[in-house]
């Protein structure tokens, strides 16, 4: 059957990246779909498309990392990888794509190649037999006698595939579920449901197209995908009246199922961690709830404040606490949410549906929950971060009132407010060639601080940090520009600049590196501004940074923590916050 | 044989008093290879000798100047040289620089192309080359271009879906030389097509030389439309773009063989057609030359194309002149 030939799925995922437009992509990969006799090969097409070799959930790898395949290839086509391979690679920016023009280009690799037309089923296969063998010598093998049955569009396909990465095609698993629902006429709010509990793309597919859908059911005590939020600044949001705000804590991410005196606790990734957190355990069980599910934090909470994430670390991967470090790091779970209820899902109810159910639950069993908020304007917004950060806070979450619990990031749905640690100006002292879709591009920036009137120093910039992003494509392309003129020296893929361009950069935090030059590293740090208005003489020194670190920790011991949260005085191993 | 490298981009022969792309005001006998920017001076003290289309189209773009002129193929003598233009296939008016003189033979390419540009004089090599400098923008093995036949048709096939489609056809190709190569490609739909007002004047060369560009008239944006647009890509954010509603954007550029091109660009067609010689293509040309030594400039990594002529036996070396990305 020619349609689950592997080819196929490799010329659809191509067309779909040549495809403009969401509406587009989604035409063409149901069409794809419905052409798919098989429903095997569904699965995996399915599969292939959105998660990768392997099931997300299944846990399972090829194990087969990035060097290994560019040490293959470079083997393949004869070549010397350290001067030919990578040279190529940093030119198109991806390991797979300069593997796909070698292997079309490269005679020695195209001697080897006598492509056999594999099914979708042949290549899973392939991967399984991968992830079996544990030597990388039988591994180079496998995967050279691989790529030697496969066209090289097909060989890239493969290793994006098997990497359990993205395949780059602009096509994420939201829109694979709108192309299945299309391809077989089903209720797309059905078919997300479906993906929602099943977790697996390939799952849902497969009920696509045997009409069903209607078998799948959320059971309890299996882990429900998380809905994420995506990171803005404060600036982005244009209609505040449609977000509740609420204080972000700096913990860690939790999902409790319930069931009458049966508890279990799961982590980010879908893990049990029932087993870490006993003293909630204690506290859920005894609650004795109908059927119900819940979304929240885990905090340490001691003295009636949210302690530093630090401290919950002490707790975080430990099996079986012993009673000391109970008493030392007692864990409170803060919750957010709610996704089921009395055997009921709520997860397709509005945001302020569920927090109705959820509030008053929590306010009857005396279990702790978010306040949420409205802001009016961007400067009760601001008003708002200072109060939750002077608590001690992370920042601020606003979640958009009418919106469901779906997974993965939605990105007008939840948006995760932070403010900047501070920001400074900073010249930029080297470039380095992007990867991914900036290849072929400067993209990431190493930039430097002022130490010109600095006995401690002889030159006169050092790096601070390195940057990656917060500039827009216009601001990167002329800054592409305008490094050649300040270039001086290239090694590979980073060019050495004298300084030139003076970029006001933002930061989440200041942290002591005493590795580095400065002794200081910044976290997360991304443009606010390329200043062309300034020189590098402008740029400020490493004694403003000392001056900024100062005053963080004398910050940190002022700080009173943790009064973002509606406490109905529970907490099971703090016996003074009980009234 | 001595030269040295002169400002950002040309080199000087001192003992000859010929500079190639040079913009020193203090060399007697300045060549230029072709009008690109790049390679030309950017100060008109400087007084040069080039082709007659290149001259044009230096004028247009406003270099004011003495330029002289000299045919292909037409020996220029000097006491101790001989210099002679061959067609380098990169644009309209492109030459590569040959200099004869005791010590041997050197070719200077410029930018070139082989198999040449359609909208250009061709390409032709001299005989005897001693010493080869070579530009290698393409200088690496990913890089393999299909022929012109491909490409073409696959520029005018982009325009007839769109235009069936009732959109308006977009190319965005650099406004001298890639512009109106596209120009030529697209020529047999017959269909009116509209050019940038910078690239606009220049098409007058290339109509004069007998290349056929089409029924083309300059951009103007109430009849826009209906034509095909040709324009450089940093008109992409611009009025010009927006205003056109339906629309389907190609990109034509030896980078847009790069799949990452896509995004950056945000267009719906990548076309590789290239004005420069791709890798193997340079390769094969140098087993046809066999020069005594090669010097590559333009690189994106001068070690890889060194390594393979290293390989094959070549004497070669890097001029690393220059970090460049133009077109």
């Amino acid at each position: 059957m020619a349609n689950s030939s592997f080819f196929e799925f490799c010329k659809t995922a191509q067309t779909i990246a040549e495809s403009r437009g969401n509406n587009a992509k989604i035409k063409r990969c149901a069409h794809y779909f419905a052409t798919l006799e098989n429903h095997d090969a569904l699965k995996l097409a399915a599969q292939f498309l959105g998660e990768g070799a392997f099931s997300s959930v299944s846990g399972q790898r090829a194990s087969v990392g990035y060097r290994t395949v560019a040490l293959c290839a470079s083997e393949f086509c004869k070549m010397d990888y350290d001067l030919v391979f990578r040279a190529c690679r940093q030119a198109t920016g991806s390991a797979s794509e300069t593997i796909e023009k070698l292997f079309s280009n490269i005679p020695e690799a195209q001697k080897q190649i006598n492509p056999t037309l594999p099914d979708l089923k042949q290549i899973s296969l392939w991967f399984e037999e991968l992830a079996s063998l544990r030597k990388k010598d039988q591994k180079n093998a496998l995967i050279q006698k691989i790529w030697s049955q496969l066209h090289p569009i097909e060989t890239k396909y493969f290793i994006r595939i098997m990497g359990q990465g993205s395949l780059r095609i602009g096509f994420e698993s939201k829109s694979i579920v709108s192309a299945l629902a299309k391809a077989f006429n089903q209720d797309l709010n059905q078919v997300r449901y479906v993906h929602m509990i099943t977790g697996s793309l390939g799952k849902t597919a497969r009920m696509c197209a045997s009409s069903t859908l209607d078998h799948a059911q959320f059971r309890l005590f299996h882990p429900l995908a998380f809905m994420l939020a995506s990171p803005i600044e404060s600036r982005a949001v244009d209609d505040l009246s449609q977000y509740k705000a609420e204080e972000k804590f700096d913990g860690m991410r939790c999902q409790v199922h319930i069931s009458g005196t049966k508890a279990q606790l799961f982590s980010r990734d879908l893990n049990d961690i029932s087993d870490s957190f006993p003293e909630l355990l204690t506290f859920f069980q005894g609650l004795n709830l109908p059927d119900s599910v819940l979304d929240g934090e885990i905090c340490v909470y001691k003295d009636k404040t949210i302690r530093p994430f630090q401290e919950l670390q002490k707790r975080m991967g430990v099996k079986k606490p012993d009673s000391k470090i109970l008493l030392k790091y007692p864990v409170t779970f803060i919750a957010y949410d709610i996704l089921h209820w009395n055997g009921e899902s709520l997860f397709e109810k509005e945001l302020m549906e569920r927090r109705k159910t959820l509030e008053d639950i929590c306010q009857k069993h005396k279990i702790a929950f978010t306040r949420q908020f409205d802001v009016a304007n961007h400067e009760e917004l601001e008003q708002a971060f200072d109060d939750a950060l002077s608590r001690g806070n992370e920042g601020l979450m606003l979640k958009h009132k009418n919106s469901s619990y779906e997974y993965g990031q939605r990105k007008k749905s939840w948006l995760k407010v932070k403010k900047p640690g501070g920001s400074l100006d900073t010249v930029i002292m080297y470039a380095h060639a992007g990867s991914g879709k900036r290849g072929g591009t400067y993209s990431d920036f190493t930039l430097g601080i002022r130490v010109a009137e600095d006995d401690r120093y002889e030159e006169e910039f050092i790096p601070i940090g390195k940057s990656y992003g917060g500039y827009t494509n216009q601001e990167l392309k002329k800054i592409n520009q305008e490094i050649k003129i300040y270039a001086v020296e290239r090694f590979g893929p980073t060019l050495s600049l004298k300084p030139g361009i003076v970029v006001e950069v933002e930061f989440d935090d200041i942290q002591i590196n005493r590795r580095t030059k400065a002794g200081y590293t910044l976290r997360l740090p991304r443009f606010r501004a390329i200043r062309w208005d300034l020189s590098p003489k402008d740029c400020d020194s490493l004694s403003v940074v000392e001056k900024m670190m100062e005053k963080k920790l004398q910050k940190n011991l002022d700080i009173s923590l943790g009064k973002g949260f509606i406490q109905p005085g529970y907490n099971t191993s703090d016996p003074d916050t009980h009234e | 044989m001595k030269f040295e490298k002169s400002g950002y981009h040309g080199i000087i022969l001192s003992d000859y008093g010929i500079g190639l792309d040079s913009s020193s005001p203090n060399i007697e006998l300045n060549l230029i290879s072709h009008a690109h920017a790049d390679h030309v001076p950017r100060d008109r003290r400087v007084s040069v000798i080039t082709t007659e289309s290149t001259r044009r189209f230096m004028e247009l773009r406003g270099f004011r100047g003495e330029i002289k002129t000299l045919g292909f193929l037409e020996p220029l003598e000097t006491e101790q040289a001989r210099i002679t233009l061959y067609p380098a296939g990169h644009i309209l008016g492109s030459a590569m620089i040959y200099v004869e003189t005791d010590e041997g033979n050197l070719l200077y390419t410029g930018d070139f192309r082989t198999p040449p540009s359609p909208a250009s004089e061709g390409f032709q090599l001299p005989q005897n080359v001693d010493y080869f400098i070579t530009e290698a923008t393409f200088g690496l093995p990913i890089y393999k271009w299909d022929s012109h036949e491909v490409i073409f048709e696959q520029i005018r096939n982009f325009a007839s879906r769109t235009l069936d489609a009732g959109e308006t056809p977009i190319f965005f190709g650099y406004n001298q030389g890639k512009a109106q190569e596209i120009m030529h490609a697209l020529s047999p739909l017959n269909h009116p097509i509209q050019i940038h007002g910078a690239g606009y004047p220049l098409c007058q060369v290339y109509s004069d030389h007998g290349i056929d560009l089409g029924p083309y008239d300059k951009y103007n944006k109430d009849t826009v439309a209906d034509a095909i647009l040709v324009a450089p890509s940093s008109v992409q954010e611009s009025a010009m773009i927006r205003n056109i509603r339906n629309k389907r954007i190609a990109y034509c550029s030896g980078w847009a063989s790069h799949e990452s091109r896509r995004q950056q660009m945000i267009v719906d067609e990548l076309i590789p057609l290239s004005d420069h010689v791709d890798f193997f293509e340079l390769l094969a040309l140098i087993k046809t030359l066999q020069p005594r030594h090669t010097w590559v400039t333009h690189s994106p990594n001068p070690k890889v194309i060194l390594h393979y002529l290293r390989e094959l036996g070549y004497s070669a070396s890097s001029l690393d002149m220059a970090l460049k990305e133009e077109d």
